[in-house]
């Protein structure tokens, strides 16, 4: 057995997932490794929230087979009830019990037989953990949207699972708040070494908290990330084929055939920036500004607003040497065959 | 109007005197339409919870059956009550017509009804999102489908109620499958029917208002529950 499957989790192989009788999702493998922290990313209606339901063995896949700890899981629901209570998903916009936050936070517990004084102390932690210390009389349902969450988290926390699934849970909440969860979400990673599942579409958040991100897209885990995703439609005149976002038209290498409406995606590390237009064989060129900077592990992405908006990776090197600041006018230049057609 | 004034007179005579007889009945019907609505709601909730929480077809004809059950005619279960349990009838070996066990078992089928289909409402009311989370967390089936009926406790304890209500308001299966026998089988309703017929009518006035007072009350708790639950 190789060191990757050794630490691999969870593990989905050849899943296939209906609704109405259209697939929704089709995922090959997506092996989950122990201790890590995941994002999904995705536009809305992408598939994320299915496949973390399908990964938490909520959802039963029409195909394929999730292996949780090596075993497969499959119909038996004492079997998907025991591995179950080694995860927990926390919903977007939580669903609290009507009763106090002590009762919502307890129920997992409860749920595994966990005697009563034992009960006390880990809800006390639990509370303690996401800041809500004093809140264990409070009614659930009058608790503000932020405070909700929190409760939330703290009824999955408590439970301390190998494996925490989050699914959007800082949408709608407030910069304090997110920032407060965010903060507990790497805290317990770093200290329990759990695994953590979440779903997101603020990338920047993916990029900040997560080992490794995935991004889905019409259902299917696609390779490139998330930036530089376009909807319009295709068309060709004899040698070119073209993409037209309605605001940029985009080379595209690939044969498109019949197809009209689509997505694209090009890959921010494929794209590459020069102050000057260039001869070159690229048969992308916009010219635009620098809107936004962020610098992360070595590299530096770029926003570039143009036709469209554009993000670019580059290394912290050539971003410094071509001296590039907010504002600086530069042409985002790429390969017709760098395009990705979805 | 005479003669209402002096029913009226007649009836508060007996309410404030204590008549044994007056509070017997109103004792024995308390008594009968409770072990009928409790045995209900034992049957009902179960069965309500399983119609309203799974997906199964006929479903929709299920619930239609519960809507027309729930104004089911009392004295056509009396009747249906009677075809099966006199003594020739193929359960007479039981010996159960006209006695208190008779007049439970038809109030348990009017109020089944009530309570069976007002449990598939409260249920269904109930956010899909509770059957999730809870599962999520861990818990059994058991756990699950308990959770469930917790969130919709408000609408449940609602849905009893009115079963009570029906149960200790109707008169045609407990005359018919209880015989108003004094002392033994006479309720309520049934006291009321033969001793307004007999000229008695402050003493069926007195039970009348004991009734109306049941009524009242049973009708203040189902606004205080289905308050609550909102």
């Amino acid at each position: 057995m190789g060191e990757t499957e050794k630490s691999c989790q969870l593990e989905l192989k050849e899943i296939a997932h209906r609704y109405d009788g259209k697939i929704v999702l089709t995922v090959d493998h997506l092996p989950i490794e122990r201790g890590k922290i995941y994002a999904l990313v995705g536009p809305n209606g992408a598939g994320k929230t299915t496949l973390l339901h399908i990964m938490s063995l909520i959802l039963r896949p029409d195909q394929g087979h999730v292996f949780f700890e090596g075993e497969r899981i499959g119909q038996d629901e004492s079997q998907r009830t025991h591995a179950r209570r080694s995860m927990t998903v926390v919903l977007q916009n939580p669903y609290l019990f009507n009763s106090t936050v002590r009762a919502n936070i307890g129920y997992g517990l409860k749920a595994r037989g966990v005697e009563s004084a034992e009960r006390e102390r880990l809800i006390q932690e639990a509370l303690e953990q996401v800041g809500l210390k004093g809140f264990e009389h409070r009614k659930a349902r009058r608790l503000s949207g932020g405070e909700a969450q929190l409760v939330g988290l703290a009824r999955g926390l408590v439970l301390k699972p190998s494996v925490l699934f989050l699914d959007e849970i800082t949408a709608n909440l407030d910069v304090k708040h997110v920032g407060q969860l965010e903060q507990v979400i790497m805290g317990i990673n770093r200290d329990r070494g759990t695994t953590i599942v979440m779903t997101t579409h603020i990338l920047s958040q993916a990029s900040r908290l997560a080992h490794q991100v995935f991004s889905l897209f019409d259902g299917r885990i696609v390779p490139s990330g998330m930036y530089n995703l376009f909807e319009g439609k295709f068309w060709n005149n004899r040698q070119e084929q073209y993409f037209d976002t309605g605001r940029a038209q985009i080379h595209v290498a690939r044969d498109i055939g019949e197809m009209e409406r689509g997505y694209i995606s090009v890959n921010p590390e494929d794209i590459i920036v020069a102050k000057e237009r260039l001869q070159s064989s690229a048969r992308n060129v916009f010219k635009g500004k620098i809107t936004k900077i962020i610098e992360q592990d070595g590299s530096v992405q770029l926003e570039v607003q143009s036709e469209e908006t554009f993000r670019v990776q580059i290394t912290r090197l050539s971003f410094h040497e071509m001296g590039l600041t907010l504002g600086s006018q530069v042409f985002v230049i790429f390969k017709a065959s760098s395009v990705h057609v979805l | 109007m005479e003669y209402i004034i002096e029913g009226l007179a007649k009836a508060l005579e007996l309410i404030f005197s204590l008549d044994r007889e007056i509070y017997g009945i109103v004792g024995r019907s308390v008594r009968f339409a409770l072990t009928a609505t409790l045995l209900a709601a034992l049957a009902g909730v179960p069965l309500g919870f399983v119609i309203g929480s799974k997906s199964f077809k006929g479903k929709p004809a299920v619930i239609t059956l519960l809507n027309t059950l729930m104004a089911l005619p009392t004295v056509v279960v009396g009747l249906l009550g009677y075809a099966f349990l006199s003594r020739k009838a193929p359960l007479g070996f039981l010996d159960m017509i006209f006695s208190p066990h008779a007049v439970i078992l038809g109030e348990f089928l009017l109020s089944l009804p009530v309570i069976t289909n007002l449990t598939v409402s409260a249920v269904q009311a109930v956010d899909k999102r509770a059957y999730l989370t809870a599962q999520t967390l861990g818990a059994s089936r058991w756990m699950v489908a308990w959770t469930v009926l917790m969130e919709a406790r408000f609408a449940l304890l609602a849905a009893i109620i009115a079963g009570f209500g029906r149960a200790v308001s109707e008169v045609g299966s407990a005359m018919m499958l209880g015989g108003n026998i004094r002392y033994y089988t006479r309720s309520m309703t049934t006291a009321i029917a033969l001793e307004v017929s007999k000229g008695e009518f402050g003493f069926g006035l007195a039970l009348g208002f004991f009734l109306l007072a049941v009524a009242f009350s049973i009708n203040i708790l189902f606004h205080y529950f289905q308050v609550k639950g909102r």
